[in-house]
């Protein structure tokens, strides 16, 4: 028996891939884990006085966000886990995919002029972890409702 | 006569001889600011690198190009450190460090949950009471610690309730801007410019408080209509067992460190407001001192403490003034000046106008710090020239209000929308520009007509 490990933020467009996730958990039987990383390097853009713990107030944030995606698993039956690092998504996820021996690792594709990624450098980030980790990479386009 | 005035000044740049500008040390000024300041609105460098690499450069202009031509000198390193403003570098770290004990015991968790306990399932009573509450608190503490604090929490109440973030957060982050204009530590532009005229704490609020709950007001209104479609009117009861988990991380932590931070906070704003009586003690010399009793009686870790002053934002600053102290001594803004001083004739009236517009549309499009800081020496220059901006300080206001308020129509505006832009994200919500222009745009153009009839009537 394998482990997926789904990288997810929570939000509404992440809603179908984590959907997906706990549909294949369910078809194959393997675990599902799901991981959210709390990155505030987004305060880099500015140099506003920070002096609160970000890192510690966004771990709480994912704490909640993983509790309402293992809710969605246990709807259909199944036991999800809930791992939360800190650091950058590109960095954290190849480490925990190899910690937790990880047989597929599923992913959102962000989608639109949201999207942090451009395409080709999504499919060199999945390549890269398929590479690292030997565990098959499966992406779903997220897709944000206006 | 004007434009006399313009060609005098532009044709003083030109001597390089005696104690006039000269042209190329000006232009060269010019030239740094306009790169940090593009690096800045921009991200393209971290504004502490940038506004650091900028203060850098003038100075090492000044001894390197000035030791072989003397004209080149824009700024030695002791004017420097006299264009750096201590008052506001005070004031911000010795709030630094209220913030960060006060963080500590999870106050504004605690707190923004009662409000999240007192609406009774009433979705227009907590979204008025969350703008309402990060407005009081902007005005007292630093906007973007508001926002850190206040925004994560909210994301999560949203998400118990069913409603869609964007729907707490953008109000939130709009009520920021406009409570932080309230009192001289709520915006950094309403340090800068307060603490550059020698306003103490009370003369600030009494002038601008009236306007930022004015504003605020405005502010529930057009959310009302705003988001008539997102929330319904009924009652709602929430996820149950997600608020029951909201409500185990809700708790008071340190309650004895609560207390004495409490009491220290108060008497600290008691001396905010008391300063007149004491020779104007400025805000900086108030704040550091809190600070500096507060440290002594909670006894905190000192190493983590200090590491708990955002040295990024106080470095940011030095460098800043120094970048724009270089624009003034070169004289480079003198023409900057005189071509708003043209366009704003002899009317303290029409140069406040123009000054509240002016500042509010650049405040929209670019950082509205580096904005406020060069747009001090054109204020300072209004106010000379007009004898009715003189007497009120009106062209100062208009700084303020324009600057602080036009940071709402684009989330580049001010600092805790780009923050809550990224919390957002970090939640799965991607905010565009396009979405929050839609929100923003509005509430600014209200807010700017009502600064702007507001400046007329009280001065």
């Amino acid at each position: 028996m394998g482990l997926i490990l789904c990288a997810t933020r929570g939000g509404e467009a992440s809603i179908p891939t984590q959907l997906k996730a706990i549909e294949m958990a369910s078809q194959t039987g393997d675990e599902l884990a799901f991981l959210y990383v709390a990155d505030s390097s987004f305060l880099n853009m500015t140099a506003a006085a920070v002096v609160v713990d970000v890192e510690d107030e966004l771990v709480n944030m994912g704490k909640f966000l993983l509790a309402m995606a293992a809710e969605r698993a246990q709807k259909e039956g199944v036991m999800a886990r809930s791992v939360i690092r800190t650091g950058v998504v590109r960095e954290i996820l190849p480490v925990v995919a190899k910690e937790l021996e990880a047989s597929v690792i599923i992913l959102g594709r962000p989608a639109g002029e949201s999207s942090q990624f451009k395409e080709a450098d999504f499919d060199h980030f999945m390549n890269g972890i398929e590479a690292e980790t030997q565990a098959k990479v499966i992406a779903f386009k997220e897709t944000i409702p206006e | 006569m004007q434009s006399e005035d313009l060609l005098t000044v532009l044709l003083t740049y030109t001597s390089g001889s005696g104690d006039q500008p000269y042209l190329l040390a000006a232009l060269l000024a010019s030239g740094i600011f306009l790169l940090v300041f593009i690096a800045i609105s921009f991200h393209l460098l971290h504004e502490t690198s940038a506004s650091l690499l900028g203060a850098a450069a003038v100075l090492l202009v000044t001894y390197i190009w000035g030791h072989f031509n003397p004209g080149m000198r824009m700024l030695d390193f002791d004017q420097a450190m006299r264009f750096v403003d201590w008052n506001v570098i005070f004031l911000i770290m010795g709030m630094m460090i209220f913030v960060g004990i006060l963080a500590e015991t999870n106050i504004f968790r605690w707190t923004a949950f009662r409000f999240y306990r007192a609406s009774r399932g009433k979705p227009w009573r907590l979204l008025g009471s969350l703008i309402l509450l990060t407005g009081a608190l902007s005005a007292l503490l630093n906007d973007v610690t508001v926002i850190l604090l206040l925004v994560p929490l909210s994301i999560q109440i949203a998400i118990a309730l069913d409603i869609h973030p964007f729907v707490f957060v953008i109000p939130e982050v709009l009520a920021s801007n406009i409570g932080g204009a309230a009192t001289m530590i709520g915006d950094p532009p309403s340090t800068i410019v307060g603490s550059h005229i020698g306003l103490s704490f009370g003369q600030y609020f009494v002038n601008m408080a009236p306007i930022a709950l004015i504003c605020m007001l405005a502010l529930l209104i057009i959310v009302r209509i705003q988001y008539r479609n997102d929330i319904g009117n009924e009652d709602t009861e929430g996820h149950i067992p997600l608020i029951e988990r909201l409500a185990a991380e809700a708790g008071l932590r340190k309650p004895e460190t609560l207390r004495k931070a409490m009491i220290v906070l108060m008497a600290t704003f008691m001396l905010f407001f008391a300063a007149e009586l004491f020779d104007n003690i400025p805000p900086g010399v108030v704040a550091i001192s809190g600070a500096a009793v507060l440290i002594a009686w909670v006894r905190p870790d000192m190493h983590h403490m200090l590491r708990e002053v955002d040295w990024t934002t106080l470095l940011f600053f030095i460098g800043l003034f120094i970048v724009v102290g270089a624009l003034d001594a070169t004289g480079a803004i003198g023409w900057l000046a005189t071509l708003i001083g043209v366009l704003a004739g002899k009317s303290a009236d029409s140069a406040a106008l123009l000054t509240t517009w002016i500042s509010g549309i650049a405040s929209a499009i670019v950082a509205n710090i580096p904005f406020t800081v060069a747009a001090l020496p054109v204020a300072d220059f209004l106010t000379q020239k007009l004898p009715a901006a003189g007497q009120s300080g009106i062209v100062y206001w208009a700084l303020i209000l324009g600057a602080d308020l036009g940071g709402n129509a684009t989330y580049l505006g001010s600092a805790p929308n780009i923050v809550a832009v990224g919390l957002l994200a970090q939640a799965g919500y991607r905010l565009t520009f396009k979405r929050f222009m839609r929100d923003g745009l509005p509430v600014t153009i209200v807010t700017l007509i009502l600064a702007s009839i507001w400046l007329l009537i009280r001065y």
